[in-house]
């Protein structure tokens, strides 16, 4: 190399040239194939890609013929040839060529290379059938290797003796790459598609699935959970149809639950035969727990049950077993009207829907059993409370003659008493009436858990309420020296809640006080607003009660070793006052110390009827959310979601109530139960929309009913079907901009 | 001669209760077991004021009160419901039926004598 240059020749130029030419073409060729390979995603634009390769090898090697080759096992399948006839693709069809050395795919793939024969003619392994076809004579070819694994063979020939030289061999390796890249395009665009039905089927595998449980989800009725389970078994089975039969333990056969598509005559038919455990398919495929096919009902021996499907023009058959815990509790069994077999996947499917629909049918029974469990309690629980309601008006009346009678005397009506005579006329007396509140509390406290109670809600003033009671006991506690203070917040004037119910817990929290308080002790009774609450202490200084009793003392029957007491409780009244305040949204509370004193409190929600007539102002600035239902644990709970969101709740509970209130309040939001008394939630919602003040207002129906395109029909914004959690209603409430972004942050 | 009262009241104990405190205090007392009794007596005599418990067998109070009213000598008699309890839902119930007043059980005898006063023009 070091013989300094030479004069270019003739000869070398037109080499140069040629050489150009090559390159021009074999990247215009290389592009095309590209191009080529960038479109295809399936086969048949595959086979368009090889047939670009094999026809710029054929120009660019100057050569007679192209075939390319795919290796399945040990055999070549063609892909594409350009020079042979026609004939050829099923000459080789016939008589495979295999990776061995009789032809020259089979010898590169063998060996991993490139090889060239120069005559084959003189070649005596050489397949003659193979050789006569194309005519051939030097032939060249690359085995097409992809992730170190030959995946098939490109093979180039002349009709003439003319081997290919070192510029067309380094060619022919740059189209074995760029097939084999076309093979490789070929696996990922059929992984893809793989991967694509997989991921269809399993969509609709989870709709099927879905649909079911939405089933559940929304109708107890275990038939037409069934129905739906096995309407989409057949649907995603591709079946004609199917039954669902139950596994009956004590009699170890199956009953026919229900069929589809929808067959009386079918079903009928299937019920009124023997299904057993041990002889049939049904039987077999659940007490072997696996699914077990039949692809001809024609060809096998026909249990009663086969009989009948094929007397009814079935005549394949897939039982799957529902298996739930290892129990049998029944079988799935999807049909066609034609012979056939049930793929894996099917089968697959089949297996892990007959799980789910096992959970599904036993969900159902459960509902079905609270269900029944809930109506039998609720019968229960009517007749002990009608009971107790017949028995406390029996023993009332007799009660009353008792008491009338022993003050006519003591009145002196029919002449004079001595002194015992008097006293104990007294003790009929005080026994008679002390009978008669325990009477009236059990009465109560059974109303109370049987949520019978109904808080009749009224607004009054307050202050003269609790005068009112302070009156009944003033005398008594003057009696005994003890002094009565009283304390009411000024911002306190109206609230709404049951006047009756809020004396009879006034007035037993003061009685316990005067009973308790040693002669010349102090009472104080302090009332005060906090916030949309108010809170009524009842302070004594007496004995108190040691800590650990001050739980009991709210218990039934619990009198708590308080000391001497003036007179007998009835146990049951703080039971009761606890219970009452609970209903009235508030709670009772017992701060005690041995030797100070004790004080109860309770609290209950202020709930201004009317912003203008409260004077002060101060908590009416909070945007109110009217709640109407006739339950009172739901209003309850509604409350307790929205406390501290800044929100106040009105509740309403009937249909009119809850058309005043939104009247007179315009609240920023309704949230509307419909089965109401007198006029229901449709009819509210009917009238709110039609009453121009009031068609504003965004209504969200709360209700057990599943009714949501008919509520939203009618114009609700929302609709919650109950039970609703607390998260449910807030996000409801969020995306009406109901509530404040943080309470927390405004109020602190 | 005071005002004479019917009382209809199904107990019989309470009945001679209220009959033997409204006797004391110099009223004429009838009485009657129950709301037909007590419809019947009212027509076969003249009285100045019914008191009548609204629990009855048979026709119950607020049915007697009707039947009673129907007969025009008692327009403007005043008729008082005795109610088992002074629940606002009774009271208001009983007012609406036409009741001229009600007295809550259990009764006072001490009391009873002024309430119905009120009720009779110029006292007992």
């Amino acid at each position: 190399m070091t013989g300094g240059l030479r004069e270019p020749t003739a000869d070398d130029h037109g080499r140069l040239v040629r050489d150009h030419s090559d390159v021009v073409e074999q990247l215009v060729a290389a592009d095309a194939v590209l191009v080529a390979l960038g479109r295809s995603s399936s086969d048949a634009d595959a086979d368009a890609v090889m047939t670009t390769v094999a026809e710029s090898a054929r120009r660019l090697c100057r050569c007679q013929g192209v075939s390319i080759y795919l290796l399945h096992g040990e055999e070549f399948e063609l892909a594409t040839t350009v020079g042979l006839p026609p004939e050829f693709r099923s000459h080789v069809a016939a008589h495979p060529i295999r990776r061995d050395r009789e032809t020259m795919a089979g010898r590169v793939a063998l060996d991993r290379r490139i090889e060239q024969v120069t005559d084959v003619l003189t070649d005596p392994g050489y397949r003659r059938d193979v050789q006569e076809f194309a005519g051939s004579r030097t032939i060249v070819a690359a085995p097409l290797i992809l992730d170190d694994e030959v995946v098939g063979a490109i093979s180039l020939w002349r009709a003439n003796v003319e081997p290919f030289d070192e510029r067309a061999t380094a060619m022919l390796q740059t189209f074995a790459a760029q097939a084999a890249a076309v093979v490789r395009n070929l696996h990922l665009v059929r992984e893809l598609e793989g991967r694509q039905r997989e991921l269809a089927r399993k969509v609709e595998q989870l709709q099927a699935l879905n649909e079911v449980g939405e089933t559940v989800g929304s109708t107890l009725d275990l038939d037409e959970v069934l129905f739906k389970i096995i309407l989409n078994a057949v649907r995603f089975a591709e079946c004609d149809g199917g039954s669902i039969m139950e596994y009956v333990d004590a009699e170890r056969r199956f009953l026919a639950r229900t069929t589809y598509p929808s067959s009386p005559e079918l079903l009928s038919g299937l019920r009124k035969i023997n299904i057993e455990l041990d002889v049939t398919l049904v039987g077999r495929a659940a007490s072997e727990g696996r699914p077990i096919a039949i692809s001809d009902i024609a060809l096998v021996d026909r249990d009663v049950h086969l009989e009948l499907l094929y007397g009814d023009g079935w005549r394949s058959v897939l039982a799957v077993p529902v298996l739930r815990h290892g129990q049998i509790i029944g079988v799935m069994v999807v049909r066609r009207k034609t012979p056939g077999n049930f793929s894996g996947d099917v089968m697959d499917f089949m297996e892990t829907f007959a799980n789910q629909s096992a959970l599904a049918v036993s969900n159902a029974r459960l509902f079905r059993e609270l269900e029944r469990k809930s109506a039998q309690l609720e019968v229960a629980s009517e007749h002990k409370s009608d009971f107790l309601a017949s028995m406390s008006h029996e023993l009332r009346t007799p009660l009353n003659a008792v008491i009338g009678f022993s003050e006519v005397l003591l009145e002196r009506m029919f002449g004079d008493l001595n002194e015992r005579q008097d006293e104990y006329l007294r003790d009929i007396l005080n026994s008679g009436k002390h009978l008669l509140e325990l009477l009236n509390e059990i009465l109560d406290l059974s109303k109370v858990e049987a949520g019978r109670m109904e808080l009749e809600l009224s607004v009054f003033p307050v202050r003269g309420v609790i005068d009112d009671t302070i009156a009944l006991v003033r005398e008594r506690a003057a009696l005994h020296g003890i002094i009565l203070s009283l304390e009411i917040d000024p911002a306190l004037d109206l609230i709404e809640s049951d006047e009756l119910r809020f004396k009879q817990v006034m007035l037993n929290l003061l009685s316990n006080a005067v009973k308790f308080t040693p002669d010349g002790g102090h009472i104080a009774v302090k009332a005060a607003r906090t916030d949309r609450r108010m809170t009524v202490t009842v302070s004594d200084n007496g004995i108190g009660i040691p800590s650990e009793d001050q739980e009991r003392i709210f218990e039934a029957f619990h009198q708590g070793r308080r000391g001497p007491s003036r007179e007998e409780g009835t146990g049951l009244g703080l039971t009761l006052c606890r219970r009452i305040v609970a209903l009235m949204g508030g709670v009772m509370t017992l701060h005690s110390e041995v030797g100070v004193g004790s004080t109860f409190s309770f609290t209950v929600p202020v709930l201004s009827a009317d912003g203008s007539v409260e004077p002060d102002n101060r908590d009416d600035t909070d945007p109110v959310v009217v709640v109407v239902d006739d339950d009172r644990r739901s209003l309850d709970l509604m409350s307790a979601y929205l406390d501290g969101h800044g929100v106040r709740v009105v509740r309403a509970r009937d249909g009119n109530e809850a058309l005043d209130r939104i009247r007179r309040l315009q609240p920023v939001a309704a949230l509307l139960d419909i089965r109401l008394p007198g006029i229901d939630g449709w009819e509210v919602l009917e009238a709110l929309q039609a009453d121009p003040e009031t068609e504003e207002v965004p209504v969200i129906i709360v209700s057990i009913l599943d009714e949501k395109s008919r509520g939203l029909a009618a114009g609700a914004v929302e609709y919650l079907v109950k039970p609703v959690g607390r998260d449910d209603l807030l996000d409801a409430l969020r995306r009406l901009r109901v509530l404040p972004g943080n309470n927390r942050e405004r109020e602190l | 001669m005071g005002a004479r009262i019917l009382v209809v009241e199904d107990n019989a104990l309470n009945l001679k209760l209220i009959k033997d405190v409204l006797e004391f205090q110099g009223f004429d007392v009838v009485t009657a077991r129950s709301g037909e009794e007590g419809v019947a007596v009212a027509s076969s005599s003249s009285l100045d004021l019914v008191l009548m418990d609204l629990q009855l067998p048979g026709i119950g109070g607020h049915e007697a009160l009707q039947r009673i009213r129907a007969d025009s000598r008692y327009r403007e008699v005043p008729v008082v419901a005795v109610t088992a309890f002074a629940m606002k839902d009774d009271v208001k119930r009983a007012e609406a039926a036409g009741f001229d007043g009600y007295i809550a059980k259990p009764i006072s005898v001490r009391t009873l004598p002024e309430q119905l006063a009120q009720f009779l023009p110029g006292g007992s």
